[in-house]
């Protein structure tokens, strides 16, 4: 694999959640492997993540209510289990969104100082 | 919100489990196929698209896990599915089940049951606010060493004295329970009830019911008035709400009614459920309780509230201060009596004697059931080593010991919840019917109930006994060997050594108990036997006895008691199928008396040998012929030993072996009260044999027998003014017919002779006997019938031990039969290796026995602990049940076929 070239790096705890419900709110419904595949569009494949890492954090944010899974057809005909944000899950992506500026714009301006 | 909308999703999960995994199942599957799709729409061949979507997707199992783990409360649902599983194989062995729960739930619901008493007489706190401030005040008279001296006791004296001086109590007053005639409401009848002071009331804290109680300054007017009980106001005036104001006749003055306590308020807290007071009266203290006889007459008890941050050693030195002020004014006639002031928590005085009872019921109970859980460790241990191929091949699998160890823990988890639930069914059925079966010697039986404690007592030992019968056969699962099991193929031949020794260790250990409980059972049974081998000095038989006492309101003259008294007596000898009629103050058997003091004409007491402490009979008629008591010197009492003439007494032998040892008592003198008291001297005409009072296993008194017509004039400066003879006293008749038969006419002649008189307490002497003996017999049933549950257990435990390893040696026994081994040297084989597991068992419990002695020792009678009999006949006795326990296996072992060591398995 050619990512294997590249430096991966690892999750922050808690992360996950935040960029799920990001990927489900700005593409609407997705399953499991769409939101697999998204994760590692966007983080240019710097992200080793094995796709079967993702349930437990799909398990977690339906349990918190936050999304909602229902069962559907892909183009190709195959089942698939789409996931949907709540609007609980909108108003909590508001609060975390704002929660993790605040802690990477600390994490920023630490880091300034410091070099 | 959202953790909490989480955890109850997670508890949901633990049953929704397997619709979860269905579903994670099928999601698994759908992303998988997509990315098969993926691949093979990249132009990869099939097979290598299925392999790249796997090594895409990662672990299916571990993403599985990982999403478990999410999803719910991991060790809940793993040891809820262990729990299906239990139940699933328990099902399957029904009569292994069956047995296990059955055992478990006699034990815990006998130990329940026990504990519910330990639980209602002991541990409770007293119904009254901040119970623990409470404190019972009382003088020990020194050298008064008599049994009944001690619960500490009061004079009128005393109670002002301390009332007024003592400065630790916030409230402090005096109280005296007695029989009182209540009329005025329906038919005349016998009630305790209690005179006692206002303060009482405020020291103990609990409002009325209904309307108020007395003030100090109605008791100081001497005003009539009652504060019923609860039950006297349900049974007596059926819970009306309007009773307050109306007037009970009490020995036929008139009370009024002024308040209703509440529900469970009960005091004094006296043992049994008969003796409760009904009813509460101002003690009101008359002058002469104060002086002559009423300042030597210790008939009365103090309660007091301490004041807050004053310990019961600060109350302690405060109350003696007071007790020695009260000595130092004692009349000349008593200025050699010494007093010490003894301040007793009144938990500790209320429960103290009922202790020793009750530790040792919970002490037999628990053995019991330590049996029953060495049996199902047993029972257990068996099911494991039967099971071990398959713990094998599973630890071979890669099974985790914590998994074995949790599974062998829920098995025996789910037997004791079990047989826990069923035990404490058990206990509520017993106690339903067992509390009225205790003895009355016991405190507080009203508060014995299967409340939340004794549940919460109940659940906590079932899961101790799951956990601790779990512990033996988990460890010997996990410690089982993959190889050596696997290798062994399916011979039996040979059995891991350290299970054996677990087994005969837990064997052991049951005869062990079981002995120690059999012992004391054994010594209890000897003990009652002794009991009902003593002669008790008079005839039970053919007697009937009861109670009247005279209201001083209609009989307030020496004459009217005399004609009272004289017609009666006449009127029952008069009665066809009496015999002898007699009245004498307390009745032999009853357990009602008490002492005091004589001075004895040329007896001198042994420095520091305190007072000649002896109980007095006043007696009329002939109570000796009617009791067959034996005259053994000298003559009864005639018609004219009276007020008027010489003063004349009957000793017992005791008291005559004691005071004029070898000598003839007839013509001696004593004289009541100390050598300072001035009482007239009394000439000893006739001694008569020693009768037991109480019960046949307490100590003998020392007894003086007083014509009744003589007491006032034989009291000299203890008899108080205007003091009468004879009002009370116990009617004895001697009957040609059935006792029982003579109660109607007793009564009906009562009547005739004063309609209001009720009698109390009729009975015939045997009953009263009988009664006397519940005590012990109740502790001798229920330890013996621990002892033969114990037993039958601990036989049915070793039977089952020795059952299994003959089993396990079927093989080997076919092999050395086959060899030429005759069958008696199997049985032999096989009957030593029980009696070695028997001798040791015994030899342990024999020990046990000693150790738990000290415990027993307040129950023996005339039985030394470590009775050699007794001991010899209990361990021979397990012996031999041991024997026959492993006889049975032994000769099925002897039956085995040779053949069946060519055939293996």
């Amino acid at each position: 694999m050619s990512n294997k070239d590249k430096e991966s790096i690892q999750l922050l705890q808690g992360t996950l959640d935040l960029i799920v419900l990001r990927t489900l709110a700005t593409m609407g419904p997705q399953h499991a492997y769409q939101i697999a595949t998204r994760l590692q569009q966007i983080s240019d494949r710097l992200l080793n993540l094995n796709q079967g890492t993702l349930y437990p954090a799909l398990v977690r944010l339906e349990q918190y209510g936050w999304i909602k899974g229902t069962w559907g057809r892909t183009e190709s005909n195959r089942e698939a289990k789409y996931y949907e944000i709540t609007k609980a899950g909108q108003k909590a992506l508001g609060e975390e969104t704002k929660t993790w500026r605040r802690m990477s714009a600390l994490v920023e301006r630490l880091l300034i100082q410091e070099s | 919100m959202k953790h909490l909308r989480r955890v109850l999703l997670k508890f949901y999960q633990l049953f929704a489990n397997s619709k979860a995994e269905a579903e994670l199942a099928r999601e698994i599957a759908a992303h998988l196929a997509l990315l098969e799709d993926e691949y093979l729409r990249r132009g990869m061949p099939p097979e290598d698209a299925r392999r790249a979507a796997r090594i895409a997707y990662g672990g299916v199992e571990q993403a599985k896990q990982l999403h478990r783990d999410e999803r719910g409360f991991q060790g809940l649902s793993q040891i809820l599915q262990d729990t299906r599983y239990t139940v699933r194989q328990l099902g399957r062995s029904p009569g292994f089940t069956a047995t296990a729960i059955l055992m478990l739930a006699l034990g815990i619901g006998a130990t329940t049951a026990i504990f519910s008493i330990v639980e209602g007489v002991l541990l409770r706190p007293l119904p009254f606010p901040d119970p623990d401030r409470l404190v019972i005040l009382g003088d020990v008279l020194e050298g008064s060493n008599c049994a009944t001296c001690t619960r500490p006791g009061v004079t009128a004296p005393d109670i002002r004295n301390y009332m007024r001086d003592t400065q630790s109590f916030s409230h402090l007053g005096g109280y005296r329970g007695r029989l009182f005639e209540l009329s005025g409401t329906a038919e005349p009848a016998a009630v305790n009830g209690t005179r006692m002071s206002a303060e009482v009331f405020a020291a103990l804290g609990v409002p009325p019911l209904l309307g108020r109680t007395f003030t100090q300054q109605e008791e100081a007017d001497n005003q009539q008035l009652a504060v019923l009980s609860y039950g006297m106001w349900q049974s007596r005036f059926h819970g009306d709400a309007n009773v307050l104001g109306t007037r009970i006749l009490l020995y036929r003055k008139p009370y009024s009614v002024i308040g209703v306590m509440p529900r469970g308020f009960e005091f004094p807290l006296n043992p049994g459920h008969v003796n409760q007071s009904e009813f509460w009266l101002p003690l009101s203290l008359q002058p002469e309780e104060f002086t002559a006889g009423g300042a030597a007459a210790w008939n009365s008890r103090m309660v007091g509230r301490l004041k807050p941050g004053i310990t019961a050693e600060r109350a302690q030195s405060d109350t003696e201060r007071v007790a020695r002020d009260t000595m130092r004014d004692y009349p000349a006639y008593m200025h050699s009596l010494r007093i010490h002031a003894v301040v007793t928590p009144l938990h500790e005085d209320t429960v103290e004697q009922a202790r020793p009872l009750v530790h040792t019921l919970f002490f037999a109970v628990m053995v019991v059931l330590l049996i029953a859980c060495a049996n199902l460790a047993g029972l257990l241990l068996v099911r494991a080593i039967r099971r071990r191929r398959e713990i094998a091949v599973r630890l071979a699998l890669g099974a985790r010991a914590a998994t074995l160890l949790r599974q062998a823990i829920v098995e025996s988890m789910v037997l004791s919840i079990a047989g826990g639930a069923i035990g404490l069914a058990l206990a509520a059925v017993t106690l339903r019917v067992g509390v009225s079966l205790l003895p009355q010697t016991l405190p507080r039986l009203k508060e014995i109930a299967l409340d939340w404690p004794v549940m919460l007592f109940a659940l906590v030992l079932a899961l101790l006994t799951g956990l601790l019968c779990g512990l033996a056969p988990a460890f010997a699962a996990i410690k089982t060997s993959v190889n050596e099991t696997l290798k062994e193929g399916g011979r039996t031949g040979t059995l891991g050594s350290g299970h054996g020794r677990l087994r005969a260790a837990l064997v052991v250990a049951e005869i062990a108990v079981a002995l120690t409980l059999l012992t004391a059972s054994g010594l209890l049974l000897r003990s009652f036997e002794k009991m009902r081998d003593v002669k008790l000095g008079f005839r039970p038989d053919h007697t009937l006895a009861a109670l009247y006492v005279l209201p001083h309101q209609r009989y307030g003259t020496q004459s009217a008691i005399d004609e009272f008294t004289k017609t009666l007596r006449n009127d029952l000898e008069q009665l066809p199928g009496v015999d002898a009629v007699g009245v004498t103050s307390f009745l032999p058997g009853a357990g009602d008396h008490w002492n005091i003091a004589f001075t004895i004409e040329g007896y001198v007491s042994p420095q520091g040998a305190g007072l000649n402490m002896a109980t007095t009979s006043l007696v009329q008629g002939d109570p000796f012929e009617v009791l067959g008591i034996r005259v053994r010197r000298g003559r009864v009492f005639t018609e004219s030993d009276n007020a008027g003439s010489p003063l004349v007494a009957i000793v017992n032998r005791k008291l005559a072996e004691r005071y004029w040892p070898g000598q003839d008592p007839i013509g001696k003198r004593l004289r009541r009260g100390m050598p300072e008291t001035s009482t007239p001297w009394m000439t000893v005409v006739g001694e008569v044999d020693d009768v037991k009072l109480g019960s046949a296993d307490a100590e003998t008194l020392p007894q003086v027998y007083q014509p009744v017509t003589q007491t006032v004039a034989s009291k000299g400066v203890f008899a108080t003014a205007g003091e009468l003879n004879a009002s009370d006293g116990w009617i004895v008749l001697h009957t040609r017919m059935a006792p029982e038969q003579m109660q109607a006419t007793l009564r009906a002649t009562m009547r005739q002779i004063d309609p209001q008189l009720p009698l109390y307490q009729m009975q015939t002497m045997e009953r009263a006997i009988a009664n006397s003996e519940t005590p012990r017999r109740f502790i001798t049933v229920l330890i013996s019938s621990f002892a033969i549950a114990a037993l039958l257990l601990s036989v049915l435990g070793i039977y089952g031990v020795i059952a299994f390893s003959v089993a396990l040696r079927e093989q080997e026994m076919a092999v050395r039969m086959a060899l030429g081994c005759q069958r008696s040297g199997v049985i032999l084989d096989i009957l030593s290796s029980g009696s070695r597991l028997a001798v040791v068992g015994c030899g342990l419990g024999l020990l046990g026995a000693v150790a738990a002695s000290r415990l027993l020792r307040s129950f023996l009678f005339e039985v030394s602990p470590l009775d050699p009999g007794v001991l010899a006949l209990s361990a021979s006795a397990m012996l031999l049940l041991t024997l026959a326990a492993s006889a049975l296996p032994a000769r099925r072992a002897s039956m085995t076929d040779p053949v069946l060591a060519l055939r293996g398995e």
